[in-house]
């Protein structure tokens, strides 16, 4: 464990002076009222504090209590049970997001509104993300580009971390379980007058598990993992506050590549953010940010004689200044503005160069109450670039009350996601297999070294194509829903979402080798789409009981295999020895990976006489396809698909002498496994936790 | 008087036509429509070594494997098929080019390939052959995960013989006997299972 000491003295002693500062304000009773109307508003959506259920967007949050009721402690468990989210194995051993049958690359992912970084190959691991600190999960669905820029192509994941309270707080979690992971968070705030400080550590571990047939490589390998965080703030004077968020992240796991090849593999990670905010007047108010972040992996594998066979490196980092206003006209119409610049630079093995990335950006929206029916949201934002074609990025939403029961919601959005490092910058040759992939900018000056090498057998696709830049993967999305309160124990809502998505980056053979393999490189290829139903509703009859239920209808295609199918082109043969037949459009079952059906059903049900509180909720995804079995080139209905299936998770809690709270439960209570399709279920899981609360 | 005479001469013509027509039809011999099982197509080498071992041959007039060095149509070795017309590649043990055969590879079921499209037949040649080898170039798909070659849906091989008559074939399995789902670790492979259509009649380019 490479654990810097530096930073682990340093957290000690903001919790020593945390503790200590405390001592004076003991007993200053708990403003319960203002975490209550928190867990109502959420800044996601419009970068203002707006109330969930006025919003013209479908939006969601997620509230501390909800994840402590279900003893969640990785964000990637806390997310996989929403309606309309799944959580995917990506072959970089990663969980990631898909949203609205996005892929989880167009999914931004921000603690405190700002962006997390370290994709290697796409996938942002939300394992990574512990939910010991959160005050809640903020989710807006559909392109949001307009506020947040590349990468808010499907929606944007909001991680909102505790804000200390008045007094002295301080919380222990500990969650032991089956593969013997256990969970450890402590956390300790204060705040007193102008001054508030806060720290948290967290630490994950676990001996992984192995679901495959060969006991020296396991599907996940042991791991170990500290979180810590800490958050200072101050107000200079009555309008105007200064804030600084510390966190970092570290990680060690073993790593094996075979029997005779093992090594380990470590994450580092750091995030700053500084924060200023003034308050001009009651109509002006303005915020500067600057945040900093790196994310750097380092791996590596010997052979059984000690020696060294092969180390790979990731150093990403990210600086983002940004300044943003908030103009307040009047009652009805309220103004955003941002203007800021995104610094990237990335080290990597296999890289032809250090890439530098430059993008400034301003944005603006205006957010208007037209009459008391009528809310509009109009906003854009424009994104420069040093490698990409510069992106504008309107949005528009509106949500219309016909009564106090019903209201109608819509929103039109365009999303983009600017080419990343790898699809630029890849210089990468597999030495073992043969083959080798160029990211897109490197392709002339590589094929050339290969062609002086003798190694380009013939060239399937001239160098000059790549003359013309990259695009930037680009969506309009639409979201057309209604909330339909019922009665006031019964709540309905609906949301239609369309995605069209172009320029959709996807490797192609560029080249044959010498050698048999091919040269391969990133293009625009395909146009794809998603299009479905979400419906969530719930129903809550009196304190102590609430059950709800989501679904999500998907349909997720390609639009030229859409017209390959309806042209007849697609054939395929009922058992692999019988006489070929051609399919028709109705075959065509869609993307890999997307199941037509999802759902959820949740029941929260609390015993007060006996101080305890359960839940049992269960999770279904029918059944997908994660490959094309039968080699036509296209996922049909005559592919072996991986069945669907339903995971069942229970959950009791009983609180002991008011500061403590002590848990049980078991996740995938039936023990589902599917080994070689679902990799990151590991089967049943088994914990107990321990909380205690001051 | 005119008009007379130009009735007169379409009746004529039509009558030649059709006439024609129906001695053709009287003549002409049956297609053939045929299965071949377990046609076994050995090599030697392969996988990096260099490839040899004789061609299986097959002609399509006998419907089946043949050691005549003159009348055969295709030949098989692993999942290579060549055609017995134009040039070697020259690899090892690739018998002499005596014929006219010819080939190409149409998108389509058995019943939907129903005309040749002789423009697109082409014959073996020093660059290659008329049915591409390579996995997903001509007929087969090679998955390496489980070292499986299928044949590729929707591939029909249209051929020309080495006597100027036309077949299509449809290939259905590489494994012996055909098995419903082979296993490449447990299953015989380098046994053809294919179905195919035989004109025998000259010059007649429909089946």
């Amino acid at each position: 464990m490479s654990l810097n000491k530096n930073n682990l003295t340093l957290i000690f002693f903001i919790f020593f002076i945390g503790r200590s500062s405390a001592q004076e304000s003991s007993g200053t009773p708990k403003d319960s009222l203002e975490v209550e109307s928190l867990s109502e508003v959420l800044i996601t959506g419009t970068r203002t504090l707006r109330q969930l259920s006025s919003l013209p967007l479908p939006a969601q949050i997620i509230s501390k209590k909800q994840i402590q009721n279900i003893n969640s402690v990785r964000l990637s468990n806390v997310l996989g049970e929403q309606t309309g989210l799944i959580t995917v194995p990506d072959f970089g051993g990663g969980e990631g997001i898909q949203l609205q049958g996005l892929d989880s690359q167009y999914t931004l992912i921000l603690i405190d509104g700002v962006p997390l970084i370290g994709r290697l190959a796409g996938t942002l691991d939300l394992n990574r993300i512990t939910v010991g600190n959160i005050q809640q999960i903020e989710v807006v669905k559909g392109a949001s580009s307009s506020l947040y820029g590349s990468e808010a192509l499907g929606g944007v994941v909001n991680i909102i971390t505790e804000i200390p309270k008045e007094g002295l707080d301080a919380e222990i979690n500990y969650r032991q379980s089956s593969f013997n992971t256990s969970d450890l968070s402590t956390s300790l705030s204060h705040k007193k007058e102008q001054f508030s400080i806060n720290g948290f550590l967290n630490r994950f571990s676990s001996d992984g598990y192995n679901l495959g047939n060969n006991p020296a490589i396991n599907t996940v390998e042991p791991f170990e993992n500290y979180t810590l965080n800490t958050k200072i703030g101050y107000e200079l004077s009555e309008k105007t506050d200064a804030k600084i968020s510390l966190r970092y992240f570290t990680q060690n796991q073993d790593f094996v590549a075979s029997e005779a090849l093992r090594g380990e593999s470590d994450i580092n990670e750091w995030n700053a953010l500084l924060l200023f905010n003034h308050e001009f007047n009651s109509k002006w108010q303005s915020t500067f940010e600057f945040y900093t972040t790196r994310y750097k992996t380092n791996e590596f594998l010997d052979d059984d004689t000690g020696n060294r066979f092969s180390d790979n490196f990731f150093n990403q980092l990210m600086i983002r200044p940004e300044g943003r206003a908030i103009f307040k006209l009047n009652e009805n119409n309220e103004f955003v503005g941002g203007i800021g610049l995104t610094h990237e630079t990335l080290d990597r093995t296999n890289f032809s160069t250090t890439p530098l990335f430059n993008a400034p950006y301003i944005y603006a929206q205006w957010d208007a109450h037209l009459n008391d029916q009528l809310n509009v949201i109009v906003g854009a934002r424009y994104d420069s670039h040093n490698e990409y074609e510069s992106q504008l990025s309107p949005k528009a939403a509106l949500r219309y009350e016909v009564n106090n029961k019903l209201a109608i919601k819509g929103s039109v959005g365009y999303g983009f996601k600017a080419p990343d490092f790898r699809q630029l910058y890849f210089d990468f040759n597999n030495t073992t297999v043969g083959y080798t992939v160029l990211g897109y900018n490197v392709v002339e000056e590589a094929i050339a070294n290969l062609q002086n090498q003798g190694q380009i057998a013939n060239i399937l696709v001239p160098v000059s194509q790549f003359d013309s830049a990259l695009k930037a993967e680009s969506s309009v999305s639409f979201n057309l829903g209604f909330d339909y309160d019922i009665s006031s124990s019964v709540k309905l809502n609906v949301n239609a979402f369309r995605n069209n998505i172009n320029n959709l980056i996807d490797t192609q053979i560029i080249a044959n080798k010498t050698n048999g393999q091919n040269v391969f490189s990133y293009f625009n290829i395909s146009e794809v789409y998603t299009q479905g139903l979400e419906f969530n509703a719930s129903w809550k009859p009196n304190n102590e009981l609430s059950i709800s239920g989501g679904y999500q209808l998907l349909y997720a295609k390609d639009k030229e295999a859409e017209a390959a199918f309806s042209n007849g082109e697609v054939f395929a043969r009922q058992s692999p020895t019988s006489p070929a037949f051609q399919l028709s459009e109705n075959d065509y079952f869609g993307l890999l990976n997307r199941s037509r059906h999802m759902a959820n059903f949740k029941v929260f049900y609390n015993l007060p006489q006996w101080k305890l509180s359960t839940n049992l909720r269960v999770v279904y995804r029918s059944k997908f396809g994660l490959f094309d079995s039968n080699g036509n080139g296209y996922l049909d209905n005559f592919d072996s698909f991986v069945e669907g299936n339903a995971v069942v998770n229970l959950a009791v809690n009983k609180t002991l002498f008011d500061k403590y709270k002590l848990g049980i439960g078991a996740d995938n209570l039936f023990n589902f496994t599917d080994a070689p399709n679902i990799p990151n279920v590991p089967g049943r899981i088994i914990y107990a936790t321990l909380n205690f609360q001051l | 008087m005119k008009t007379i005479k130009l009735l007169f001469l379409s009746i004529f013509l039509i009558s030649i036509v059709s006439c024609s027509n129906e001695d053709d039809n009287t003549v002409l011999l049956e297609v053939q429509t045929e299965t071949v099982l377990n046609l076994h197509a050995p090599q030697i080498g392969g996988q990096g070594q260099p490839i040899s071992g004789a061609f299986t041959k097959f002609s399509f007039e006998t419907g089946t494997v043949t050691t005549s060095d003159t009348n055969w149509d295709i030949a098989f070795r692993g999942t290579t098929i060549i055609v017995n017309g134009g040039e070697s590649l020259g690899t090892n043990d690739e018998p002499v080019r005596t014929g006219n055969a010819a080939a190409y590879i149409a998108n389509g079921t058995m019943a939907s390939v129903t005309e040749v499209d002789t423009d697109l037949l082409i014959a073996d040649s020093t660059n290659g052959y008329a049915i591409p080898s390579g996995s997903g170039n001509g007929w087969y798909l090679y998955n390496p995960q489980l070292f499986l070659v299928t044949p590729i849906a929707g591939k029909i091989l249209v051929f020309r013989t080495h006597d100027g008559r036309y077949a299509k074939v449809e290939i259905l399995s590489y494994y012996q006997d055909a098995p419903e789902n082979p296993n490449a670790m447990v299953d015989e492979g380098r046994y053809y299972t294919f179905n195919y259509v035989y004109q025998p009649n000259e010059d007649v380019t429909t089946f």
